[in-house]
């Protein structure tokens, strides 16, 4: 699941110098590794590693082949069959790249190889089929995320090759079910825990810079917390009958009622230390905007709705404010000559860390009011997660890999995460993990994870190959 | 899809010496007719079970035994399928009975059709496909709708020839195959079959029209179906960039569709009367000392008097019958639970007032819905229906055939909220009327398409008796 890029505007507006378009800087990954990156990029995206199809056991074989070729044995590389969402089976691929003295504990590389469903009418060109346009490659999971799949599996070959030797284990676990169950995050962080222990984690689930779309640097979050996925059904039922003869009531219209008050409901701010030591670099970077001034108001006193309300609809900061809910699916009636005796709707909620979903599934209960049935998803139960510590090691690493690959003038800072990830499982589970892949796009055009015609521009793919790279010299070597 | 009367038990009416005083049949006739029914009832002529030609070959059989000249009996076999329903290989029946001597006067239709709603066994207190006689009532599928009616005019139409009656102009009968699913065999009959029917001046169906009596023994009323609404499907589809839901965007696409499915809550077409529905509530309202009375009398005087026809339309008795109504179905939306939704549709079932335009309808929801991101489709091309003017002879030989069994019976011109094999034949200029003569126990036997239908038995033979006397009426002058 992608995180998405939130904070925005950084720069100072007195700056005279016309922005350098980011996507036209040439990268600086030679054209060798170029083309076997883009060849492997090319093969992952065209697997369609959507749940249910039983494809991505193709994606680990790809990948574990490049383990392969480039030198791991066999015995370190574990392709792990599970079944997911009930009927769905999928694997995960664990690949151990072993220190020759390691002096540290494993460090452990996340990521997920299945991809939200794209479907052919939705999209101007075949999600499963890889093109490249206009500075971009196009395709389902472009950016969510078989580009850190590519990434992190392409650097590790190259440092292979070129006869780098790790001074700790580095374990690579990229699972099958992110995107639906996180079965494989669960399994991975606990029942296979003697192959995935690790002193911690980076996952390279969503890529932290980004620039805004007069090509500004927006700095790069690291996610060390995040809200808790939990999913709801709305369902109104209705004895129905003959389409002829409309009944006063109808679940359609009771459903359509309780969305709207969905829509117009906002729960209460919340502020946690991540999100404060957040809105803290986002309140510099804003200095003195009607925004900057509104996050200082929020800062300087908690209680202050209204300045949260502002800062909540402001497009950059959705999500950062509070626990969000919002309608995804929408299911009812069983023939279009009768009325519906059932409609049902997907509210999916993303929940401030702290709140249990239960006391979230109360309030909106209280809110549609005792004729609309509010049940959690039964396959997915959310469990809220602590946040990780901020380790110096990995700061400095980041903000040196993200300055030298990317940009400069990108800032670093601490971040929660709107979206739940595989981390989630293995904080959960005591293993700290910091999202920090390095591919970047522009905000808010390319943020395209999980809707229309997902891309990623060509720079950043071949850009977070020499950032991975930079990354496992910095903290394995 | 038969139409009951539905203005039944709210009447309070003349109490009457029991149903069933006039004319009898034999017991040979009788024997003929049960045997008949009992016969097609047990064949289950539902989609997809490739039963229809076999039914329609015996049905033919009847006829060529009952000296009908086998060149004027025509089994033809033809497709049905749509999207929804499945598809079949089914078959119509066209009998003609000439006219002793030349005649000026086209033919008169004799309409009905042999296919049935789907039953299930286990769903059935005994087997819907085998017919029963149990408390005084044939149980099976297709016993009110429509085999007794099929049943009722082959047996007329034997036994009048078999008295020596001798028709002064044709009587043509078609019987079709698939009007509770796609109705192409009326299509058929209004166009390439139009020449073989002999270009009818008009037509009776046995799928209209019938008799209540209450529980208490007092009569109901009978209906003669004189128009129908027209059945049309249309689609409101939004669109929308989607995302992750993490982050909600502003724009919606199911929220647009709630909003759009308020506003169709709230809003009524404006009312219309034509001269089946004014026929029919200045009938109603006679007898009627109601409010439901009061409402109905102060819209025919003043039928600019919105709020009255509000106040009939809210009835449940008259629900459909005081303009088009238009109701959601079913929903879709969305394509993954963590993603905001892309597409939203709902389906829109109309039931258009006879001789309204179904684009105009169209046009009507778009301005409605005054959203440019809702967009409005239809989902068929159907045309509008019209309504048959009410004929003197055919309403004369209706209402004598029905005293004749039910003295003082309060007869009603009615508007079918449903649709039927009816309509193409009113497109093409045939009028048609529904003047079926079977009578049941209101509200205890309206179980057409549903559980246990079943007939009164004497009610089987008296529709025999009400089918002589209107043709002795309407074609013996």
């Amino acid at each position: 699941m992608r995180r998405l890029v939130a904070i925005a505007l950084a720069l100072c507006s007195t700056s005279a110098i016309a922005a350098t378009d980011p996507r036209t800087v040439p990268t600086r990954l030679s054209s060798e590794w170029q083309a076997k990156t883009r060849e492997l990029f090319k093969q992952a995206i065209e697997i369609p590693s959507v749940h249910n199809r039983g494809e991505t056991h193709r994606v680990a074989e790809l990948l574990a082949g490049q383990f392969r070729t480039a030198g791991i044995p066999d015995s370190d590389i574990h392709i792990m069959p599970y079944e997911a969402l009930p009927g769905d089976n999928t694997v995960a691929l664990i690949v151990r790249w072993r220190s020759p003295h390691a002096t540290k504990k494993p460090m452990l590389i996340l990521g997920h190889m299945d991809v939200v469903e794209a479907k052919r009418s939705d999209w101007k060109y075949d999600p499963f089929v890889f093109r490249e346009e206009g500075g971009y490659f196009y395709g389902r999971g472009t950016s969510d995320m078989k580009n850190g799949d590519v990434a992190t599996t392409m650097a590790a070959v190259k440092l292979i090759s070129e006869g780098f030797k790790p001074d700790r284990d580095i374990i690579f676990f990229y699972s099958g079910d992110e995107e639906t169950r996180g079965v494989g995050a669960t399994l991975g962080s606990t029942k296979w825990r003697n192959l995935t222990d690790a002193e911690f984690g980076l996952n390279a689930d969503g890529g932290c810079p980004s620039y805004d779309e007069q090509f500004r640097p927006l700095g790069c979050g690291i996610s060390m917390a995040e809200k808790t996925f939990q999913t709801y059904f709305f369902t109104t039922h209705n004895p129905g009958g003959h389409s002829s003869r409309p009944r006063p009531d109808n679940a359609i219209y009771d459903l359509a009622d309780a969305l709207k008050k969905v829509q117009a409901y906002r729960f209460q701010p919340m502020q946690n230390e991540v999100t404060r030591a957040y809105f803290a670099e986002r309140a510099k970077q804003e200095g003195n905007s009607q925004l900057g001034q509104e996050i200082r108001a929020w800062l300087a006193n908690p209680n202050d709705g209204k300045a949260a309300d502002a800062i909540e609809a402001n497009p950059l900061e959705v999500g950062f404010t509070r626990t969000r809910c919002v309608a995804t699916m929408l299911q009812a009636g069983h023939a279009d000559n009768a009325l519906p005796q059932s409609a049902t709707a997907t509210v999916n909620c993303r929940i401030f860390p702290g709140v249990q979903p239960t006391d979230v599934q109360a309030e909106l209960q209280k809110l549609v009011g005792p004729n609309v049935e509010v049940k959690p998803d039964p396959n997915y139960i959310g469990v809220p997660t602590p946040a990780s510590p901020l380790r110096p090691d990995v700061l400095a690493a980041v903000t040196s890999a993200v300055h030298k690959v990317v940009d400069p003038r990108m800032d670093i800072y601490p971040e929660m995460s709107t979206g739940a990830s595989d981390g989630s499982f293995f904080r959960a589970q005591g293993i700290p993990v910091y999202d920090i892949d390095g591919s970047w796009g522009i905000s808010p055009i390319d943020e395209r994870a999980h809707g229309l015609d997902e891309r990623i521009p060509v720079r950043a793919m071949y850009d977070d190959v020499l950032y991975w790279e930079m990354i496992i010299r910095s903290l394995a070597g | 899809m038969r139409h009951l009367l539905a203005s039944a038990a709210l009447i309070a009416l003349v109490s009457t010496a029991g149903s069933a005083a006039g004319p009898k049949l034999t017991s040979a006739q009788r024997d003929a007719t049960h045997a008949m029914f009992e016969h097609i009832i047990d064949i289950p002529t539902v989609i997809g079970r490739h039963n229809v030609p076999e039914e329609a070959q015996y049905v033919a059989d009847q006829f060529k035994a009952g000296g009908f000249p086998a060149e004027d009996i025509h089994v033809l076999p033809y497709h049905t399928e749509s999207a929804t329903t499945g598809a079949d290989e089914t078959a119509a029946l066209i009998v003609r009975w000439r006219a002793a001597g030349p005649t000026s006067k086209k033919p008169i239709l004799l309409m009905g059709h042999m296919d049935v709603v789907e039953a299930k066994v286990e769903d059935s207190t005994t087997d819907p496909f085998k017919m029963v006689e149990r408390d005084g009532y044939y149980y099976g599928r297709g016993t009110i709708d429509m085999k007794d009616g099929i049943t009722a005019i082959t047996q007329a139409m034997i036994n009048l020839k078999a008295a020596g009656f001798r028709p002064k102009r044709d009587i043509v009968v078609l019987f079709t195959g698939d009007e509770e699913t796609n109705g192409i065999g009326a299509r058929k009959g209004a166009t390439e079959w139009l020449d073989l029917l002999g270009h009818p001046e008009y037509g009776l169906n046995a799928d209209g029209g019938g008799c209540g009596l209450n529980v208490d023994g007092s009569l109901a009323g009978c209906g003669m179906q004189t128009a129908e609404k027209t059945f049309a499907g249309y689609t409101f589809t939004v669109r929308n960039r989607g995302g992750h839901s993490s982050k909600p965007r502003k724009d919606n696409a199911i929220y647009s569709l709630a909003h759009a499915l308020d506003k169709l809550e709230a809003y009524r077409f404006t009312p219309k009367l034509n001269e089946t529905t004014r026929a029919y509530f200045t009938a109603k309202a006679a007898m009627d000392k109601t409010a439901l009375g009061d409402a109905e009398r102060k819209w025919l005087a003043h039928p600019n008097d919105g709020e009255a026809a509000d106040f009939i339309e809210a009835s449940e008795s008259e629900v459909g019958l005081t303009r088009t109504r238009c109701v959601p179905t079913r929903l879709f939306g969305g394509h993954a639970d963590n993603a905001l939704p892309q597409l939203a549709t709902a389906m829109i079932n109309c039931r258009i007032f006879p001789g309204e335009d179904p684009n105009a309808v169209k046009a009507e929801l778009e301005t409605l819905v005054n959203d440019p991101t809702v967009v409005v489709t239809r989902n068929d091309d159907y045309v509008a229906s019209l309504a048959s003017p009410l004929r003197p002879d055919v309403t004369a030989a209706f209402t004598v055939a029905v005293h004749a069994l039910h003295p003082g019976m309060p007869i009603f011109p009615e508007m079918s909220t449903g649709a039927s094999d009816a309509r193409p034949f009113r497109v093409a200029g045939i009028p048609i009327y529904g003047t079926n003569g079977a009578w049941v126990q209101v509200p205890t036997d309206f179980r057409a398409h549903g559980k246990d239908e079943r007939i009164p038995v004497q009610s089987l033979y008296d529709n025999v008796v009400h089918w002589q006397l209107m043709l002795k009426d309407l074609a013996g002058k």
